[in-house]
């Protein structure tokens, strides 16, 4: 390393580190206006907290119990994306909302309204209940643990589990709406399909839940677009 | 590029250049829009529904913005010519040239080397700085386990936008800028063997940067810059830029290289012969040769999804038939190659910098140039070894091993060479100097970690893992990305006029090398950890070691932001840089500076190589005299060489 | 360093001269930090292993970084002596300071430096091409557990056709001590099957099965994780493999037996 020569003025020394520190700031602040302005968008689901109402009686004694009441539609002009249905509206989606916060060692009671038609799953797996207190959920007020594979509308598969949160994995199918059921008038769509369910919610943790129906667009294994996108068939479940 | 000096000869009358004094950057956007909105308008109502049609409109779309685009900066104006049975003349020719343009002659189709080695050189720097803010957000987003700054979508495009950025920069960072620029006067050319091509592959350049970012207004691309089918068959909209970017990218690299491999066969100097060619222009034609054979395959590739993203083709696709494989071997026919691409000349670079700042000879020419070949040839045969965990063909793993291992052998030629070169040297540690230094350092750490990963059983527990990303940063970067800032350094005073500010180049240094270190054995630790490339966000037994890595990565942006200052300020008002200011022996530092539009008065004659440092202890056998004299070259030296310093 | 003694100098054994001397004494002071750090970081870092794949997979990951030493340390070493002895220091003009010494080449470091990489190259490929063989040893003859991994966009389920007449679940569990083979492929796009600490991974690859087999030795919770890219929720497509002992593992099998019958023959509205 050489020296700078002694004639260097000291005031080009000046204009030197000031340049300098300008170009990093400058740089930091493009930086952060990029990242501002990528934080937005797409926008991140509305996290909705779940409120308690009452308790439970378990088998792991008396909870919180909360009750969570969601919809599948086949189109995005119900959900978080406005009543104009944001920028793709004819996109399938959850609504009213696919963020949700519900408190830790809980009893979550979950209400589904599936509008939505559909066809045959890609892994019958998802076609079944699983992970639900006593491994059972309701359809129209009828037990179901299974669904029938060929006429499933989306499913509502929660999981994700790194170690160092409480594994939680549930995973309930919406039977389709036949194309034969009449629309009432008035109504957007046919009646729906209600489902219910209850889980337990162990300790804090952030969890993500989508559906595992083929219910997306893009070419090739129909997972793309709604799909494939924060806010229309995926959420998550913070758990505080 | 303010420092461009204005030539004020007064201009032929009438004006030469037709059609083309119009035309220039402006009219090339323009036209460009006009067309691709053209295009887009017919396609939109013309083609029928399906599952397609938005993939049909979008290729359409940037197709017709390329051709446009170069249409507006003139890439069709002697072609044109030549089908109506003319050509352009010699007027037309040096106005092409950028004869007398001044600053304008930066933003037009300009077909001198040196203009097309600067704008090589600010395009380069554009898309590291857009790849380095990229790589500012997710090393941002990444601070701890789960930030949630970025969205997984927003944060997968950016994985994948980030990687493409910086392997397109990387590979022209070293010959675009000084492969242009330099070579041809440091082989005694006068301009390149085809100098329309040679703008031609830049601006096709150009044209590719906005339908690649395109990527980021259409949806995002899902798969990462490898682009794996068949998440790319189903991904949105920016997989049809991603794609029709790599088709344009690869159209340039393949007349870049054609025209670079031209120009270094048919053009060198009188009495260069291949062992007095100097080991850079190796490292070039090295680079660009191994890109001809490798980019086709990955046009090939992207040509295939691009079929079945628009007429459901399923090349990728198992239910319709063809198979995710097929995509892999494609890709990875040109992936290995690629980072010898960019890793070969920014290390021989290296080299060339290494034989000027130790005072020597270069050390074991043949064995460089061996070396060179060895790893060239080796590195089309090792693709597969990206693809042990794929499943193909599991009985083959044990030949890519032995491949991948093999070229350690022609790669540790490469160390010895540069080793041999300091060894007793008077090593003078300039910047450049330093590059070598810090070379050395991390390319040794790349290699090491390469050679883990070249062991099956390793591979299968370190692939997909942070490991494999610290690993290729060490090689791409470490040694890359450091080789080409080297050649910046050095080559600085001769494509400017300016010296590169001291001070503040080491500065810059200290911040992007320390960073650098501090960035990737963080993630060298995180990957041996268990954590997967590519997630928005991971477990928390990870996040010591990602805190460590983001905040070495803001100090590798702070450096560098330190160095592109240090650029533009000295580009505008540097120390004025003598002829010779490294007193190097190479042809480039016999010209002067602003280098004349055709380099040399009278073309230079060669007599010996340009390594001829020091006092050999034996004298060397007298090389029989050319009859040409070497005028302005060889005059006053105390050797023969050509090359001699001016001074 | 002056000049005159050069020719003297290299007459001379390397032995004898104090630039080679000390270039030796650093070399060896870098060896040994660097074996030092070989036998304890990686180690250190990869955890215990918990499986007899990941366990090689250490010892591999050793024995390579001990033998990449001598040569980093070699470099490193000529590098850091360069800069302490042969720098130039102050400023300088090229055309009136003394270059270095002509040396073009030397027979003797060439050969040597080939012929060493190029052992060390046979070594580690003569070693990796052991290790597989190791690997590839049939575990098919000893019984083993098989286990049908599908990826799905963004979930990992587990299918094992000879337990209890075939059980279809979420949940990896394996006993200990016994051989297992994962049978994977995918329902969408390319996913990677990862247990982390047993060191195996295997590409899910649509329309395809691969196999990846290894045995676990440790009892305790491992980590499931997706190593390819496959779209949105890619980082959320992690789950958990738990070996636990031969008894807990029927215990296992028995009650998913039972759940898995009941929700195969519960209601279907």
């Amino acid at each position: 390393m050489q020296a700078s020569s002694p004639n260097v003025a000291r005031g080009c020394n000046v204009r030197r580190f000031v340049g300098c520190i300008g170009t990093v700031l400058l740089g930091a602040l493009v930086v952060f206006g990029v990242g501002y302005l990528l934080h937005q968008r797409p926008a991140p689901p509305q996290n909705t907290a779940v409120v308690v109402r009452g308790t439970a009686n378990t088998s792991q004694g008396t909870v919180p119990h909360v009750f969570v009441h969601l919809a599948t539609y086949p189109d995005s002009l119900a959900g978080e994306h406005g009543a104009d249905g944001g920028s793709e509206p004819d996109w399938v989606s959850y609504g009213p909302t696919t963020g949700l916060t519900v408190p830790a060692h809980s009893l979550v009671t979950v209400t589904i309204n599936n509008y939505d038609g559909g066809e045959e799953i890609t892994n019958p797996y998802f076609a079944r209940v699983h992970g639900t207190l006593s491994g059972a959920a309701t359809v129209n007020g009828k037990p179901m643990t299974r669904a029938n594979p060929d006429h499933i509308g989306h499913t509502f598969t929660l999981h994700a589990a790194p170690t160092s949160q409480t594994p939680l994995f549930v995973s309930v199918p919406l039977p389709a709406v036949p194309d034969s059921r009449p629309i009432a008038k008035g109504h957007a769509y046919p009646p729906p399909n209600v489902v219910t369910f209850s889980f337990m919610t162990g300790s804090a943790g952030k969890y993500v839940w989508n559906c595992e129906y083929p219910c997306g667009d893009g070419t090739y294994a129909k997972f793309g677009g709604p799909m494939s996108a924060r806010g229309y068939m995926s959420g998550t479940l913070t758990v505080t | 590029m303010s420092t461009a000096t204005v030539e004020t000869q007064h201009v032929a009358e009438p004006p030469a250049g037709g059609i083309m004094r119009r035309l220039n950057m402006g009219t090339a956007i323009l036209s460009g829009l006009v067309l691709a909105l053209l295009g887009h308008l017919i396609a939109k109502s013309t083609l029928s529904e399906s599952d397609y049609l938005s993939s049909q409109i979008n290729i359409i779309t940037m197709a017709c913005w390329a051709v446009g685009f170069m249409a507006g900066i003139g890439a069709f104006v002697a072609p044109v010519r030549w089908l109506r049975g003319a050509d352009l003349n010699h007027a037309e020719e040096s106005f092409l040239a950028g004869k007398d343009q001044g600053v304008a002659r930066y933003f037009r189709f300009t077909t001198d080397h040196k203009v097309v080695g600067i704008q090589y050189l600010v395009l380069t720097m554009v898309m590291l700085g857009i790849g380095g803010t990229m790589a500012m957000l997710i090393r941002t987003n990444l601070i701890s386990s789960n930030t949630g700054f970025l969205g997984p979508q927003t944060y997968n495009a950016m994985v994948g936008l980030h990687g493409l950025t910086m392997i397109l920069a990387t590979i022209i960072m070293v010959t675009g800028p000084f492969g242009n620029f330099i070579v041809p006067i440091m082989i005694g050319a006068k301009d390149m063997a085809f100098p329309r091509l040679n703008a031609l592959s830049l601006w096709l350049l150009v044209c590719l940067v906005p339908v690649l970012y395109s990527a980021a207004f259409l949806g995002g691309i899902p798969m990462g810059w490898t682009g794996y089918a068949p998440l790319a068959d189903q991904g949105p909209g920016g997989v049809d830029s991603y794609l029709m970017a790599i088709v344009i990218f690869a159209i340039s690299t393949a007349i870049a290289g054609m025209n670079l491999t031209t120009t270094v066969f048919t053009m060198r100097a009188r009495g260069m012969t291949w062992n007095r060619t100097p080991i850079f222009v190796y490292g070039v034609i090295s680079s660009v040769g191994l890109a001809l054979p490798a980019f086709p395959m990955f046009m090939a590739a992207e040509l295939l999804l691009g079929m079945d993203r628009g007429l459901g083709a399923n090349f990728y696709i198992a239910t319709g038939g063809g198979h995710p494989w097929l995509y892999e071997h494609l890709f990875w026919l040109m992936g290995h190659p690629e980072v010898y691409v960019i890793v070969l000349p920014a290390v021989i670079a290296l080299m060339e910098i290494t034989a000027v700042f130790a005072r020597k000879p270069l050390f074991s020419f043949n064995g460089a140039v061996l070396s060179i070949l060895g790893i060239v040839g080796l590195s089309i045969m090792v693709w597969a070894h990206h693809m042990f965990t794929t499943g193909w063909a599991t009985g083959m793993n044990g030949s890519f091993m032995l491949t991948t291992e093999l070229i350690s052998v022609p790669t540790g030629g490469l160390f010895l060479v540069i080793v041999g070169t300091i060894w007793r040297g008077r090593i003078w540690t300039t910047l450049p100097m330093m590059s070598t230094y810090a070379m050395l350092w991390n390319f040794i750490i790349g290699g090491v970690t390469g050679i883990y990963l070249s062991d099956v059983p390793l591979d299968y527990a370190l692939h997909g893992s942070m490991f494999v990303t610290a690993h290729f940063h060490y090689t791409l970067m470490g040694a890359g990305l450091t080789g080409a800032i080297g050649a910046l350094f050095y080559w600085f005073p001769k494509m400017t006029g300016r010296m590169l500010d001291k001070t503040l180049g080491w500065v810059s240094f200290w911040l992007v090398q320390i960073g650098f270190n501090v960035t990737f054995l963080g993630m060298f630790m995180v990957g041996l950890q268990g954590q997967a490339r590519r997630v928005v966000h991971y477990d928390s037994l990870f996040t010591s070691g990602n805190f460590v890595s983001t905040m070495g990565a803001y100090a590798i942006g702070t450096g560098m932001l330190v160095l592109l200052y240090a650029v533009v300020s000295s580009w505008r008002g540097g120390e004025v840089a003598p002829i010779n200011p490294w007193g190097a022996k190479t042809l480039e530092w016999t010209v002067p500076y602003p280098v004349p539009l055709e380099n040399f008065e009278v073309l230079p004659v060669v007599t010996e190589d340009p390594y001829g440092y020091g006092h050999p202890e034996v004298p060397a056998e007298p090389e029989p005299i050319p009859e040409a004299v070497p005028v302005g070259a060889s005059s006053g030296a105390e050797s023969s060489t050509s090359a001699a310093v001016r001074k | 360093m002056a000049t005159s003694l050069e020719a003297g100098e290299r007459r001379r054994w390397w032995w004898s001269r104090r630039d080679a001397l000390e270039i030796f004494g650093i070399w060896a002071v870098f060896t040994v930090l660097l074996i030092i750090f070989s036998l304890t970081v990686p180690r250190a870092l990869m955890g215990e292993p918990a499986s007899t794949t990941m366990r090689a997979v250490e010892t591999t990951f050793i024995v390579f970084t001990v033998a990449a030493s001598p040569v980093a340390a070699l470099v490193w070493a000529i590098a850091l002596y360069s800069l302490l002895r042969w720098r130039r220091k102050g400023d300088w003009t090229p055309d009136l300071d003394d270059d270095g010494d002509a040396i073009r080449g030397n027979r003797t470091a060439v050969g040597l430096w080939i012929g060493v990489s190029s052992a060390l190259c046979l070594f580690l490929l003569v070693w990796g091409l052991a290790a597989m063989q190791a690997a590839a040893t049939p575990t098919s003859a000893r019984n083993p557990l098989v286990v049908e991994v599908t990826g799905n966009q963004w979930v990992w389920t587990f299918k094992y056709p000879g337990e209890g007449g075939g059980i279809e679940t979420n949940q990896l569990y394996l006993p200990i001590h016994r051989d297992v083979v994962f049978k994977v492929t995918s329902d969408d796009v390319i996913h990677s099957f990862w247990v982390v600490e047993m060191g195996i991974k295997v590409d899910a690859n649509p329309g395809q099965i691969t196999t990846t087999e290894t045995t676990p030795e440790r009892i305790g919770v491992f980590n499931v994780r997706c190593a390819e890219l496959c779209g949105l929720l890619h980082a959320d497509m992690e789950t958990t493999a738990n070996v636990v002992t031969p008894a807990q593992f029927n215990t296992w099998v028995q009650a998913h037996q039972a759940a898995s019958q009941a929700s195969a023959q519960g209601s279907a509205p």
